[in-house]
């Protein structure tokens, strides 16, 4: 538990830190699929303004910890704090609501509208629209519709978009895809983003492009998490990294760290 | 490059335009109607009319919420008999046992409704189905309330100052002007935020409940409420209806009613409230087309011929108009738009 | 509670059961191959009885009358499948649920072409007439129904379980690319999943015609029957329909005595939602087969 705004030791890095500074606290946490041990005991925190990246193996638990974060997965074992709050027993839609949104893997755009509308989603959060007030379309909905039309663009404008708002998430490339599901991300407003192998399927300048958005981002001030495979491109932008190989932690620390890490190294290419 | 977002977003406000005047085109259409038909047709009309209301709740809860109730007779039901008995027992005014009736099925819909979208597809249909089942069985059992199977006779017509609606010219108007004010509603709804986020939780029409809660919307929450509002408009076209026919008995507000509303529902079309009238004009004018016509072809056991043709006629139009028939209705009408 | 009167409630109930139960499984042969609702269901029952019938009063003597009847039924069945459902493959299941629904209004307007309005009877089997057991009454055709039950459950086991045929029909609804991989028709299976449901339908008409009496439109209570026997048990395990379908069965015969007036035609639906709540499968269905 965390006291207030006092100095401690983080007990993962055992570097001193200013306790409100630590944004996400993943405590213990493990995680069985019936027989298969998916996580086993993972502990690390994530101070705020980071990009920090967790990275390992296939099959090593890494998007199943994404998944626990954001709520998709109940947390059989263990705890996550995010801020205050203690992140177990509370629905997505919840967490969601307190700075926490997740980007797939496979995006998962809205197919039955057009991009604009996948980030006016969104913007749900931003927005106070009833049922009552929609249908009887009163000047505060209306006034509702301008505000979340003009915040949506100007997040598909952040990610180069805008073009191609009003059409089908469909006619789009994959990295373009991927964009739009970052701009819907961004949309809610949350300080922390998860984000699910966002580098998969892209080429080589999406690549380049999304790593100067998530600069980007930082610098306003998001604390983005990321589960990736492919490790070179982010060695280097992460604060942080993570190794976890078959559902434990193996090694944390600065990019540079960890590439020097005999364990991380075997993990990869050893005996596996 | 902004100019470009900027034209599309006048393109969107001028199909708003449209579909404001395509409303009151629809209205003025179906005002003037009933001058120039005689009694009939124009109780016929008021069958569509009710049907429409009950189907447009249908659609919002099929076409964009992505649920589905093989059950709805019950809300339809409740409606009904609040208004039966109230006004004949009870000698309440009509118009507040209307009102009385949506609260009591709006309030029954959100209160099982929570625990009811724990289930999906198949077993959702079954529980709305089983739902169905106790209300008809409930009401045909609790012989001195609601009169069992027998029902109850000599309700009486809704009056609104002067006007008496025992006439079927006036119903008509008070039964169109309400679809037209829930087709307003629903419409409004649909273009809305709620709207869009309806549509981003369903799953059958190619949206995501995980991806929706992830942004922060409680997929529970809107199910549930888009149920009650569902509820509340069958409601409000039960009691109509229970002063129009003068009498209601469970038959009417069983399987049979609730399977006829989501067929409505999915001939018209779930992509828009507008479908509601198409597919409640499809279904009842073929019947009444039927009924007519068949007597003249071929002799026989009244009903036979225009059963099997009703049977036929509904594989056929299942298999050629998957979509339903708003998709033969051009896209400005039924474009997405984003913009107020 | 006397003895007889327990008596009288338990055979009524495990009469019930069996009709929720066959009816159930006809449901469950064509869910399982095809994923189909088929509402149809009832009526190939109605068609079984009303068939059955018509041969009997032609002079054909009672059990041979079945033949023909189920063999019609079978032919509707197929028809259904071939005519109906295998173009709207493609479509969702909602459409080919809504599907079967136009089937019934054209199957009971034939009926009602053919059969008019009347009830129609048929003696018991061989005539076996009701008989008196330690105070009970059995009506002769009770244990005819709930033997040719028995009989029913224990040939679908047996089929599903041991003949290639039936392991063939199994496999398309588990893992229809595993199916197709080893050769295995799906649309052939399909197809004889509902001439098994219609031919097994019509015998069940058959069997309870003389208990019940057929009608054009009785196909709709029978369907809700057998569904709710199969929501109740799990649709997707045969042992949950029969589960379902017994358990169904007794409890509405108990309540039948003891609640007044149709409150205990609450009690199979209610049961249905109290289920469903607790376990959103049904009480046996394997969770993640749906």
């Amino acid at each position: 538990m965390q006291t207030d705004s006092a100095v401690v030791k983080d007990t993962v890095t055992s570097k001193k830190v200013a306790s409100d500074k630590l944004l996400l606290k993943v405590e213990d946490v493990s995680m069985h699929f019936g027989v298969l041990a998916a996580l086993k005991g993972v502990s690390f925190s994530v101070p705020k303004g980071n990009i920090s990246v967790i990275i390992g193996p296939n099959g090593a638990g890494k998007s199943t910890l994404l998944k626990l974060i954001s709520g998709l997965l109940p947390l059989q074992q263990g705890e996550i704090w995010f801020k205050r709050h203690r992140l177990s027993r509370v629905p997505p839609h919840r967490i969601s609501a307190l700075g926490i949104t997740q980007l797939f893997q496979d995006v998962q755009l809205f197919s039955n509208m057009s991009v604009i509308e996948n980030v006016m989603v969104g913007c749900h959060l931003r927005t106070r629209a009833g049922f009552l007030s929609a249908g009887l379309r009163l000047p505060q909905a209306q006034a509702n519709e301008r505000r979340i039309l003009k915040r949506a663009m100007s997040k598909l404008s952040l990610v180069g978009l805008e073009q191609k708002a009003w059409d089908n998430p469909a006619s789009l490339s994959w990295g373009q895809q991927k964009l739009v599901g970052l701009a819907r991300a961004l949309a809610t407003g949350s300080e922390v983003l998860l984000l699910d192998e966002p580098y998969s399927g892209l080429l080589a300048d999406e690549i380049s492009k999304l790593n100067r958005l998530i600069i980007k981002l930082q610098r306003q001030g998001i604390t983005i998490l990321i589960v990736e495979h492919l490790t070179d491109v982010l060695m280097g932008i992460a604060n942080q990294v993570i190794v976890l190989d078959y559902g434990e932690k193996i090694a944390e620390g600065t990019p540079d760290e960890i590439q020097h890490n005999k364990l991380v190294i075997d993990a990869y290419l050893g005996s596996g | 490059m902004r100019m470009k977002a900027f034209r599309e977003i006048r393109s969107k406000m001028s199909s708003v335009k449209l579909q404001n005047r395509v409303v009151a085109l629809f209205t003025l259409v179906m005002m003037t109607i009933p001058l120039g038909i005689g009694p009939y047709p124009i109780s016929v009309m008021v069958d569509v009319g009710l049907y429409s209301i009950v189907t447009m709740g249908i659609i919002l809860l099929m076409g964009f919420a992505g649920q589905i109730s093989i059950g709805h007779a019950a809300f339809f039901g409740i409606g009904a008999y609040t208004s039966a008995i109230l006004t004949t027992h009870y000698q309440v005014s009509p118009w507040l046992a209307l009102f009385l009736g949506t609260v009591i099925s709006g309030g029954i819909a959100a209160a099982i409704g929570r625990a009811m979208f724990r289930l999906h597809g198949l077993m959702l249909a079954g529980i709305t189905l089983a739902m169905n089942l106790v209300f008809y069985h409930l009401v045909s059992s609790m012989v001195n309330i609601t009169g069992g199977a027998m029902g109850l006779m000599n309700i009486p017509p809704l009056m609104l100052g002067g006007f008496n609606f025992s006439r079927s010219f006036l119903t008509y108007y008070m039964v169109w002007i309400i679809a037209i004010v829930v087709l307003g509603f629903s419409l409004n709804l649909a273009d809305s935020q709620v709207g869009r986020v309806l549509r981003s939780m369903n799953i059958h029409a190619g949206g995501s409940e995980n991806a929706a809660q992830v942004l922060g919307i409680n997929v529970t929450r809107y199910k549930v409420q888009v149920f009650a509002i569902s509820a509340v408009y069958a409601s409000i076209a039960g009691s109509i209806y229970a002063h129009h026919a003068r009498v209601v008995e469970p038959g009417t507000f069983f399987i049979p009613f609730s399977v006829m509303v989501v067929i409505m529902a999915f001939l018209g079309g779930l992509r828009s409230p507008w479908g509601a009238f198409l597919g409640a004009g499809l279904m009842i004018g073929v019947r009444e087309l039927l009924w007519e016509i068949m007597p003249v072809f071929v002799t026989g056991i009244t009903g036979a011929y225009e059963l099997i043709a009703y049977g036929v006629i509904l594989v056929l139009a299942l298999l050629f108009l998957p979509r339903g028939l708003i998709s033969l209705v051009g896209k400005a009408f039924t474009k997405r738009r984003a913009v107020v | 509670m006397d003895f007889p009167s327990a008596l009288q409630i338990f055979i009524s109930g495990v009469n019930l059961g069996a009709i929720y139960t066959a009816i159930g499984l006809g449901f469950f042969i064509i869910y399982s191959v095809t994923r189909v609702i088929n509402l149809a269901q009832g009526d190939f029952v109605m068609m079984g009885g009303m068939l059955t019938v018509s041969f009997y009063n032609m002079g054909i003597p009672l059990i041979p009358s079945i033949i023909p009847a189920v063999v019609i039924t079978g032919l509707a069945g197929a028809g259904l499948y071939r005519f109906i459902i295998y173009p709207a493959r493609r479509y969702s299941r909602l459409t080919r649920l809504l599907l079967t629904v136009g089937f019934v209004f054209a199957v009971q307007g034939v009926a009602l072409l053919i059969w008019g309005w009347d009830f129609r009877g048929l003696p018991a089997f061989f005539n076996t007439p009701s008989i008196q057991l330690w105070g009970a009454t059995i009506f002769g055709q009770t244990p005819w129904v709930i033997g040719g039950m028995l009989v029913m459950v224990t040939g679908l086991f047996f089929f599903f379980g041991r003949t290639i045929q039936g392991k063939a029909l199994r496999a398309c609804a588990n893992e229809p690319l595993g199916a197709r991989t080893v050769g295995v028709n799906i649309d052939r299976m399909a197809l004889y999943s509902f001439i098994m449901a219609a031919g097994l339908g019509a015998v069940v008409g058959a069997m309870i015609t003389p208990l019940t009496m057929t009608s054009y439109n009785m196909g709709w209570p029978l369907t809700i029957k057998g569904l709710l026997a199969a929501f109740v048990g799990g649709v997707n395990r045969a042992e949950g329909v029969i589960l379902g379908g017994i358990t169904l069965g007794m409890i509405e015969a108990a309540t039948a005595g003891i609640v007044p007036g149709g409150y205990h035609n609450v009690i199979a639906p209610g049961i249905l939602i109290v289920v469903l709540l607790l376990r959103p499968h049904g009480i046996l269905a394997i969770v993640g087969k749906e």
